[in-house]
């Protein structure tokens, strides 16, 4: 069977400024999802843990 | 004196080292405009943590410069790879895990302030029973700038996973059109405007491709993006490709085993058989199952640790045996999408970067069986074509006839017109004799199907 490895295909424009601008938008909306997140733990009981371990 | 060693044909784009073999063995070699680069790799144990984890292929360090090359710094000898595979040849839920372990990539070597250059599906390649990293030289320090491979990772995985996704079809030869990922703007042309609809996808592919139309001199190499910013969006990547599902629509073949099942004795019988036979080929150290649909033989040899590679033109039951063989941790089949009437074609530079399937396969047994009447009847291939084939894939030939009396046959020739008048177990016979000796043959069970056992002829 064949044993070669293929690598690095040049990854062109990395989109720089995209990321910049998409990272601020995501920024913004993690920063709401974690405020809802935290709201709705006030008003809900954490679930009871669950055991890990299948086996035990 | 420079000995002369050939780079492997896919091997010129990265100036950070290159893929060559010498007797057999491959190597990569790491230049020395690397070395800053690869030594953090290593010191930092970024190294050591990811192949710890097996999500990078291990390596040995050889103390000598095999190439002869002044620009060389170190001679890296990699793990072997079996078989290379290509991801027009994977199945949905194949690709989604590629796409997240190059994510998953992207985040452990951030802990050692290093970063993934690249983000190709190429460099991740099938061993052992799962996806695996295999690319060394494409982790380099991470200097608080975006993502250089961002770009890549939209066009290589999640456009292909986008597109199947909201089209409810496979596609993997889309892959094998845009080998080096889909132009962002064809994704977005492509996408129902539903998906506008999801931020992420909204983000990474419509918001991506209206700043790409922008000029060029509105980009800038010289932003910069710090370290909680870039895994905001790494984490956006991760939920979006998460959520992909792969398409479930039936395929004629998905269900082939449980209507074959009750037949009476058909299945067991032919197993039988088969195993009868593989114990007494010697040297039988690999095999190629072709029409596996959902790997029910592979997995007789898979169990006794006999590597098989199971190929299948059915998108569905290749994508079912990936999600099979992940739940059991098994660790002997390679699942393949392959359509035998037109096989991975040899592609890129000069047609020699990325070699054809039956190039690639060189198997020690082939298994071909429920198959000829698919390819003879259904892809009107001629006996003498298919025998061709075979001969050039391995020695040994295990191959069931099904004859026109058989259900499947009719199945077949009752949406069709009956111009199959040399279809029948003499012609057969008489195709394969050029290229094989029949060493073996028997009727399975009740069935009215033979199989053969073939030896290649020298």
């Amino acid at each position: 069977m064949i044993e070669f490895h293929f690598l690095y295909i040049d990854p062109g424009s990395g989109s720089y400024l995209v990321q910049v601008i998409v990272a601020a938008a995501l920024g913004v909306a993690f920063f709401f999802r974690n405020i809802k997140t935290y709201i709705r733990s006030i008003f809900t009981r954490s679930p009871k843990k669950k055991n890990d371990n299948p086996q035990a | 004196m420079a000995i002369h060693v050939i780079h492997h044909p896919s091997s010129y784009r990265d100036p950070s080292g290159f893929i060559f073999e010498k007797e057999g063995t491959v190597y990569r070699q790491v230049n020395i405009s690397f070395k800053e680069h690869f030594d953090h790799f290593i010191q930092s144990g970024c190294y050591k943590h990811l192949v710890q984890k097996r999500w990078l292929v291990p390596h040995e360090v050889i103390n000598e410069n095999l190439t002869g090359d002044s620009n060389y710094y170190l001679t890296l000898q990699p793990e072997k790879i079996s078989l290379i595979s290509y991801p027009s040849e994977w199945s949905f839920d194949m690709l989604k895990d590629a796409a997240l372990l190059t994510l998953q990539l992207v985040k452990e070597s951030l802990q050692f302030d290093m970063i993934l250059k690249d983000a190709t599906p190429f460099n991740i390649q099938w061993h052992d029973g799962k996806f695996i990293f295999i690319d060394t030289l494409s982790f380099e320090k991470y200097t608080e700038t975006p993502w250089i491979a961002y770009r890549q990772f939209c066009e290589s995985f999640l456009g292909p996973l986008l597109i199947m996704h909201y089209n409810k079809q496979h596609l993997q030869q889309l892959q094998l059109a845009w080998p080096d990922g889909i132009p962002i703007d064809i994704i977005s042309s492509l996408l129902p405007k539903k998906a506008k609809w999801s931020l992420h996808v909204y983000l990474h592919i419509h918001l991506h491709n209206k700043m790409s139309l922008k000029k060029q001199g509105e980009q800038s190499n010289s932003q910069r993006l710090p370290r909680k910013k870039l895994l905001n969006l790494i984490s956006s990547l991760e939920i979006l490709v998460n959520k992909l599902k792969a398409p479930v629509k039936k395929s004629t073949w998905s269900e082939y085993y449980d209507e074959a099942s009750q037949r009476k004795d058909y299945l067991s019988q032919k197993k039988k058989i088969i195993q009868g036979w593989i114990a007494e080929i010697p040297n039988s150290n690999s095999i190629v199952d072709l029409g596996a649909n959902e790997g029910e033989f592979s997995k007789l040899f898979a169990e006794k640790n006999i590597p098989v590679a199971a190929a299948d033109f059915d998108p569905y039951c290749i994508n079912n045996l990936y999600n099979t063989i992940k739940a059991g941790n098994e660790k002997n089949i390679q699942p393949l999408i392959i359509d035998l009437a037109n096989p991975t074609p040899a592609t890129g530079v000069n047609n020699k970067e990325r070699e054809s399937f039956l190039k690639r396969i060189k198997p020690d047994v082939t298994l071909a069986l429920a198959l000829i009447h698919h390819l003879a009847i259904g892809k009107n291939i001629p006996f003498e074509k298919i025998a061709e084939m075979f001969s050039s894939i391995s020695k040994y030939l295990i191959i069931e006839f099904v004859p026109k009396e058989d259900e499947k046959v009719k199945l077949m020739l009752a949406r069709k017109n009956d111009i199959y008048y040399l279809y029948d177990q003499y012609n057969f016979e008489l195709a394969f004799s050029p290229y094989f000796n029949i060493q073996k043959q028997e009727v399975v069970g009740e069935s009215n199907r033979t199989l053969y056992l073939m030896k290649r002829k020298n």
